[in-house]
């Protein structure tokens, strides 16, 4: 084959193959690749001539009978089930576990069979009362090893062997958590069998144990020893590198005083749950003597006071709505038969919701108020349009009239609150506004805010124009007979029937017009005048003749706007 | 090939400097080569150690061509004293020594010349004629033996100078306690180079003088089982003196004594693998576990599984590594059935360092189960992965065997679909390097040269053969039932744990 050498086309791995079958092809024509270039197999080199390897490969895709020998295993001859006691049971989902070998197995000190015979002299010296178990040996000898380990690492090297006395705090630690096993009494003697077997083992660990590096010169050669620790690559110091270090020793102290705080607390949490657990034990058992007095003295009940106690809370409600009067407080219940507690129940809660939405609603309104007042408090300053809440705007009619600043009604002239809505002067009653950011760069008191006169324009019958106004107080006036009387046939009957509607238009630029040329009464000029951005324009272009509607009592609301003839004649 | 040649006479006739001689049980030592009976045929042998015992002098026996796993300790009786031994060179080393240094050991495996390779063809062909009449296994002691390869590389060396006398190819002595000192500088050069491919990466050797030599646990008392060790493993030094020790089956620890194995059984509370379960069918179920999480647990598997893995090295820790564990479930717990470990971060792509299964579930399917396990992890990774070199025998042949029936599966759809493809598209779909796939083709003989274009051929006896196989196979992994997502570390978690 190597004679007749044919150029192959380089074959690279996204060239596109076809795929056929054997007698989809003439042998004859084809030779396989695999003649000329040897067959990487992965195998160490001086392995790959193997008598048994070589043979497997040889029949490669033949026959599949050809194994290599190996040493072959054979049935042990312990009694595994008494080896294995523990049984297993298949968990529903999939096992996650991270508990270690040491935690798994606990006390880490085996006994040998020497230790066995150590063990069984020791004990027969002793009263049965005073013999030492062998699961207390193990902690014993374990403490030994442990506080060895810790102390002296290197005593193998070193051959110091650790003083009984610095043997000593663990061993109390080990007493105190086994409670009773009287660990203190056989320390001593223990002690001084495990430093002889120690001393026996060239001062070794008693149990075999690997052998790991301790950086001597033997270690490199050894076979033995294993689970080097693997360097890690230096990496050059630098300042950042040293701060990113300090954070993170820094976060890891931190989380490990997390993790401390966690246990600390979780401890407090079981201590809890384990005096709870007495205190309901102890309820538990004053309730049996309950009983047991009960049935004593004959008093039949049901047998819930034993049984019901596990739901605590449920036995609250129900042993006073069966016995006991319900609390005075509840008046419905006063009423009631007994006997019906889940109605009083039910009462009760009607009250309780009806007064918790009183309490809401009072708040909904009170933030309104509030909110009304705040944004009020804006808008006189920027007499912007765009002002989301605006008082007098829930009267649309009516318009502030600001032309006319200052204008404050008397003092002595208390202002009606308005029984349907609450007005914004109705809330501003200077103890109840909310501590909330006030602009006051306009210096006026509180009143004149608080009832700001205000306008508006109606067309009545025959394109009577009518102007209504508010919040000014009107300049007393002596009010005759025929004034009162003087509008008393001004209205047609079917009015009543078919209340008359008035288009206002409160943006109307005649309107504007003529209100601004109203004369301002004498009383009010006299006041400190407040520059004023809207001045008095010219004089009226309008041919009809005002008619001023002048209302007659003193508190100068029209309670209505949409009904203002009537005010005046139901007075 | 130059005057030493490269048929097995002509090596066997280099053999020339070792001093032959006869010997008796007393003077035979460690380095000797001697006639030994092994399965009723006389096999050259390497002495490597001795011993007492009351029944008389034991000689431990490296056979020629057999993989160390079949050495074992032979009574005198079994030596034949009759023929010529061959003595160690102590003299020679040194010249060896100097060669070898100049061979590095990266070069020496990766980059075998091309006279290397058809030596190992030619041999390879007259292995298989022995296959037949397996006889004349002298002939091939040189290309097996361990430093069969450095003799090689020896005479690649000096290829330029075919004066390279015989003299040169003397067997190298090993690391048996006589000779050791006199090597161990020569060796710190290769070794240093090993060693820093350990640091790196990675949980194979590749220096077989770097493992020690000698089996040093007799028996092991497992589970249900009583294992016979094939390799040395770093148990404690004086367990080599135990006629059996015993492993705990679920925490793998390890004891010398029954009594307190018996005391360990006692208080042992593991009943499975610590670690999370990442897949369950009916059979067996795979673990997760963390080498750093769980030290002391995936250093017992390392020690147990050295004993039945000759390149496994437990030089380095077990911290960058993740053991994935199959078991399986009965009313004791969930048995250990074998295991393959992973680098957390493989610098070569690895998807497997170490993979065993253990002997007593050998040969029933697992470590197919296994492989394609790595593989299903490796497709969820969205990566292609390869086994860690070297392979050993057994694991080539269970690698051989996975990914033909896989190449083959896939192929036998392309054959019907009248499709094209290619070794890429084969990769990605099997989770495979393309270097894999190519040497399976190759060694399946499917890979053709017709009418200028390259073509891949099904042989009809493959495809037989695999309807066979497939009857028989039972059981395979679901990926279905695969709760993982693979995990990720950090530098800091590397190095720091967190």
């Amino acid at each position: 084959m190597a004679t007749r050498k044919v150029r192959y086309k380089k074959l690279s791995v996204k060239t596109l193959l076809s795929v056929l079958r054997e007698e989809q092809i003439d042998p004859a024509e084809y030779e396989s690749l695999t003649n000329e270039a040897q067959i990487a197999t992965g195998v160490e080199q001086a392995e790959e001539n193997e008598y048994h390897l070589q043979a497997v490969l040889q029949n490669a895709g033949v026959a599949a009978d050809k194994e290599i020998p190996v040493p072959p295993p054979q049935e042990s001859t312990l009694n595994y089930d008494e080896l294995h006691t523990r049984p297993f049971s298949k968990t529903a989902t999939y096992i996650r576990f991270s508990q270690t070998v040491e935690e798994s197995i606990g006390c880490m000190y085996d006994m040998t069979e020497d230790d066995d015979v150590f063990l069984k002299s020791y004990n027969q010296k002793r009263a049965a009362s005073a013999q030492l178990s062998e699961d207390d040996f193990e902690r014993i000898m374990d403490v030994f090893e442990d506080t060895s380990h810790v102390k002296a690492p290197f005593a193998s090297i070193d051959q110091t062997i650790v003083p009984y006395d610095e043997m000593l705090q663990d061993l109390q630690e080990l007493d105190r958590a086994l409670d009773g096993a009287k660990v203190m009494s056989h320390a001593k003697e223990l002690y001084e069998y495990w430093k002889s077997r120690r001393q026996a083992l060239n001062n070794q660990p008693l149990h075999p144990t690997l052998k790991f590096e301790k950086h001597q010169e033997s270690d490199e050669a050894d076979p033995y020893v294993c689970f080097r620790r693997r360097e890690v690559r230096q990496t050059r110091k630098t300042r950042a590198r040293d701060v990113q270090s300090v954070e993170k020793i820094k976060r890891l102290r931190k989380e490990l005083e997390d993790g401390r705080q966690l246990v600390l607390a979780a401890h407090n949490r079981e201590l809890l749950k384990a005096e709870m657990l007495k205190a309901d034990r102890a309820i538990f058992e004053v309730r049996a003597q309950l009983k047991e007095h009960k049935i004593r003295l004959g008093i039949k009940t049901d047998d819930e006071d034993l049984i019901n106690q596990k739901p605590q809370k449920r036995k609250a409600p129900d042993v006073p709505a069966m016995q006991r009067p319900p609390p005075p407080t509840q008046l419905r219940i006063a009423v009631r038969p007994d006997g019906r507690p889940a109605e009083a129940d039910l009462s009760i809660l009607a009250d309780r919701l009806a007064e918790k939405e009183n309490e809401l609603r009072a708040d909904i309104e009170k933030k309104v108020q509030s909110h009304n007042e705040w944004n009020r408090n804006h808008l006189d300053l920027t007499r912007g349009p765009l002002s989301p809440v605006h008082g007098p705007r829930r009267v649309p009619s009516f318009r502030p009239a600001k032309t006319q600043y200052p204008m404050t009604p008397p003092a002595s002239e208390p202002s009606e609150p308005m029984e349907e809505e609450p007005m914004p002067m109705d809330l501003d009653k200077p103890d109840s506004l909310p501590t909330v950011f006030k602009f006051r760069g306009v210096a006026r008191d509180e009143e004149s805010r608080a009832n700001p006169p205000a306008y508006r324009r109606r067309i009545g019958r025959g394109g009577r124009l009518w102007i209504d106004r508010r919040g000014m107080a009107s300049p007393p006036r002596h009010i005759t007979f025929e004034v009162l009387d003087r509008w008393k046939y001004d209205e047609s009957s079917d009015d009543e029937d078919y209340p008359v509607t008035y288009e206002v238009d409160p943006s109307d630029t005649h309107a504007l017009k003529f209100r601004a040329s109203i004369p301002l009464p004498l009383w009010m000029t006299n006041r400190a005048a407040v520059p004023s951005t809207r001045v008095p324009l010219p004089p009226p272009q309008q041919p009809q003749p005002p008619q001023q509607l002048v209302q007659p009592t003193p508190a100068a609301q029209p309670p209505q706007p949409p009904q203002p003839p009537q005010a005046p004649n139901a007075t | 090939m130059s005057p030493n040649g490269a048929s097995g006479e002509a090596e066997v006739g280099s053999d020339g400097p070792r001093q032959k001689g006869k010997a008796t049980p007393d003077t035979l030592k460690v380095g000797c080569i001697a006639q030994v009976i092994k399965d009723g045929q006389p096999r050259r042998a390497e002495i490597l150690s001795i011993k007492e015992t009351k029944s008389g002098r034991q000689f431990y026996c490296n056979f020629d061509n057999f993989n160390k796993r079949l050495d074992e300790w032979v009574p005198v009786s079994r030596i034949d004293f009759d023929l010529d031994v061959e003595w160690p060179n102590p003299e020679k080393d040194k010249q060896k020594d100097a060669k070898s240094k100049k061979t590095t050991t990266v070069a020496k495996k990766s980059q075998p010349s091309k006279k290397t390779q058809k030596k190992v063809g030619k041999r390879e062909q007259s292995v298989a004629s022995e296959g037949q009449t397996p006889h004349p296994w002298s002939e091939f002691v040189e290309s097996q033996n361990k430093d069969g390869d450095d003799k090689a590389n020896a005479s690649l060396e000096v290829g330029a100078t075919p004066g390279v006398g015989p003299d040169e190819m003397e067997l190298d002595e090993d690391e048996t306690p006589a000779s050791a000192a006199k090597k161990e500088h020569a060796q710190s050069f290769s070794r240093e180079q090993e060693i820093e491919k350990l640091r790196t990466s990675g949980s194979m050797t590749q220096n077989p003088a770097e493992i020690s030599r000698i089996r040093n646990i007799s028996q092991v008392e497992f589970g249900r089982y009583v294992l016979f060790p094939w390799y040395f493993s770093p148990y404690p030094e004086v367990f080599s003196q135990e006629d059996c020790i015993y492993i705990c089956e679920f925490c793998l620890s390890y004891y010398g004594d029954l009594r307190s194995f018996t005391r360990h059984r006692m208080k042992c509370t593991l009943q499975h693998p610590p670690g999370n379960e990442i897949y369950r069918d009916d059979f067996v179920s795979f673990y997760e576990i963390d080498g750093r999480r769980q030290r002391t647990w995936c250093r017992n598997l390392c020690l147990l599984s050295k004993m039945f893995l000759d390149h496994k090295t437990l030089y380095y820790d077990v911290d960058p590594f993740l053991f994935y564990v199959m078991t399986t479930r009965d009313d004791k717990g969930s048995h250990l059935i074998g295991y393959f470990s992973k680098e957390k971060e493989s610098a070569d792509g690895y998807n497997v360092a170490c993979i065993l299964t253990l002997p007593q579930y050998q040969r029933k399917g697992y470590g197919r189960l296994l492989i394609q396990f790595s593989y299903e992890l490796s497709k969820i990774e969205g990566k292609l992965g390869s086994p860690e070199k070297p392979l050993s025998d057994l694991g080539l042949l269970s690698y051989r065997q996975y990914w033909s029936e896989n190449i083959l599966d896939l192929l036998l759809g392309y054959s019907e679909g009248q499709d094209k493809c290619t070794i890429e598209t084969i990769a990605t779909r099997l989770a495979m390097t393309t270097q894999d796939v190519e040497h399976t083709l190759q060694a399946l003989k499917m890979q053709v040269y017709h009418k200028g274009e390259h073509k891949i051929v099904i042989p009809e006896k493959l495809v037989q053969q695999r309807e066979k196989s497939r009857a028989k196979q039972k059981r395979v992994i679901d990926p279905e039932r695969i709760q993982w997502k693979p995990p990720v570390f950090t530098a800091a978690s590397r190095t720091w744990g967190w």
